[in-house]
């Protein structure tokens, strides 16, 4: 009787478990599919070919043409900062410090800067960046893509260090052991072996960067500050789709409203093909090391 | 050195063959954790030696110190000599480089690398010697004959060794290790992640190569050393318990520990 009596309550408590557990996936999804659905239809319907071609200058009658060169632009910026540097703190944090005192501080460090407000970012690129160029060239350059690339970089950096310490750490210790048995010095087996080996993940890491950085707001807002026509010209102010979609949604117009909800699905859509190319490149590693 | 534990421990086993390695008074320490204590052992040339002994006796640990490869780990301390062909492997002035195309070593799992597969044995020669095309191509040709795998892949060459089985990827590594022309190999359990019929080719392997090379094998698997040694080393936490013929060790051993091993008493 005890014995039935115990299956009977495991199996409520099994019941009860699923159940929340299937509630609470459920709540999740449901925001998830509503915003992305507002920004779906609010977004296609203002969707038009000026959007590309018109830069924001015309207000209403315009587009995000300069916005979106000019978060290409700092993205591109950002990647060519962050990604050597995340790469070779991430290496030597995997091959030469795994173990040490001195990693595991900086790799407790790395996690702080990887949750740190974005904003706080920004305020330190202008304080380091904007501030120092503008006493030095009486005011000529003071907001610049440039510092906006630097505060994007500090975005992507610490999941560049991250992804790439992690990978590096998969790698099966036994494949340093074989080349390092052939006489291989370090420094070889880490560039030329061990890299490669873990060359998908650091990929898929660079990716997440991207796909973080560039929805970014609040570290351009000091920083490149925003530009109503188009520039190319890296220190000079730049405009980005994310400071412009702040922008037009504080105005009280809704034709701009409209504009800010086809950024905003723009913005999404490049960051859902970053998050595709990701999982290709996920797949591709598990076909090759387990 | 202790020369009281040379007398009882030093096994001068009867072979026509000139001993290639002399272990003499070796210790291996972990931290507190003493793995190695005392061995003594006269390893003959161009022979396969088998190190035999329950999980833990410190079999592998012996293998890893013949290469050194223990030492990227820290905290790991060798004590006494190791003589290959009379110089002491464990003198820290020893060449790393001379040491590793001396010995080389295949592991118990199969650990391509991400190259292709003509790669993955050029790589280690192109580190210490500079050869010309097609003198590297013959080089390539020759490991992978010498590794029985030349007829499977010579189509392949050019493709990722990630693609090969787990036996043809043990292969490639013994075909990797053997392209340095070493003087002695090291199996570190060279079939224990393989199926039975890879596990036999490379058995027959093992055979094949012994006439060009010293091998010293850890196994796990008991039939394994009966089968393809010439000599086998029992070895029990941390002690090398006895050294001799292969026949003798599984048909009359010395030591009753030997005994109670090898017929499945303990371990």
């Amino acid at each position: 009787m005890s014995s039935r009596g115990l299956y009977i309550r495991r199996r409520i408590s099994n019941a009860m478990a699923i159940t929340f557990a299937a509630a609470a996936t459920l709540l999740g999804l449901f925001f998830l599919v509503w915003i992305l659905w507002l920004t779906l239809v609010n977004g296609i319907s203002a969707l038009h070919g000026s959007l590309f071609t018109r830069i924001t200058a015309y207000g209403p009658e315009g587009g995000l043409a300069n916005a979106i060169v000019g978060s290409l632009m700092m993205d591109l910026i950002a990647l060519l900062i962050c990604t050597p540097i995340g790469v070779m703190a991430g290496t030597w944090l995997a091959e030469y410090a795994r173990l040490t005192r001195l990693g595991t501080v900086i790799r407790f460090l790395n996690d702080i800067l990887l949750s740190a407000p974005s904003i706080v970012l920004g305020l330190f690129v202008y304080m380091v960046i904007v501030l120092p160029m503008s006493n030095l060239t009486q005011g000529a350059v003071s907001f610049s893509g440039f510092a906006g690339g630097v505060a994007l970089a500090l975005i992507g950096l610490p999941v560049i260090v991250r992804t790439t310490d992690e990978m590096l750490q998969l790698v099966p210790g036994t494949l340093r052991e074989a080349a390092l048995s052939l006489g291989v010095p370090q420094w070889k087996l880490t560039v030329q072996i061990l890299l490669r080996a873990a060359s998908s993940g650091i990929v898929t890491g660079v990716l997440l960067a991207l796909a973080r950085l560039a929805g970014e707001t609040a570290p351009l807002l000091f920083t490149a500050f925003g530009n109503n026509f188009m520039s190319v010209d890296p220190l000079d102010k730049m405009a980005s789709v994310p400071v412009a979609i702040y922008q037009y949604t504080n105005d009280p117009d809704p034709a701009l409203h409209a504009i800010a909800w086809a950024g905003a699905l723009v913005v999404t859509l490049f960051v859902l093909a970053l998050s595709l190319l990701t999982r290709l490149f996920v797949s591709r590693k598990k076909a090759s090391y387990e | 050195m202790n020369n009281r534990a040379f007398a009882v421990t030093a096994p001068a086993v009867e072979t026509a063959h000139h001993t290639k390695i002399r272990v003499r008074d070796l210790h291996f320490h972990y931290k507190e954790f003493q793995a190695l204590k005392g061995i003594n052992m006269d390893i003959p040339e161009k022979q396969v030696t088998a190190i035999i002994g329950p999980s833990g006796c410190g079999k592998s640990t012996l293998l890893r110190i013949f290469n050194r490869i223990y030492a990227i780990y820290p905290g790991l301390e060798a004590k006494g000599e190791i003589l290959v062909d009379g110089e002491d492997i464990l003198d820290p002035r020893y060449s790393m480089n001379r040491l590793r195309s001396r010995i080389g070593m295949v592991f118990q799992k199969p650990v391509p690398f991400p190259m292709t597969i003509f790669e993955n044995v050029a790589y280690g020669i192109r580190h210490h010697e500079k050869l010309s095309k097609a003198v590297m191509t013959d080089r390539v040709e020759e490991a992978l004959h010498g590794a029985a795998l030349w007829s499977e892949v010579k189509d392949k060459l050019k493709q990722s060794a990630l693609a090969l089985s787990g036996g043809q990827q043990q292969r490639l590594c013994i075909a990797r290790a053997i392209a340095l022309k070493p003087e002695v190999l090291l199996l570190d359990e060279p079939t224990s992640a393989l199926d039975p019929i890879a596990t036999g080719r490379i058995e027959q392997l093992v055979e094949e190569l012994k006439s060009q090379f010293t091998i010293v094998m850890v196994t796990h698997n008991m039939q394994q050393a009966a089968r393809c040694s010439d000599l086998t080393a029992f070895m029990y936490m941390g002690e090398l318990i006895e050294f001799d013929q292969t026949e003798k060790i599984f048909t009359k051993p010395d030591k009753k520990q030997t005994e109670d091993y090898i017929t499945g008493r303990f371990g």
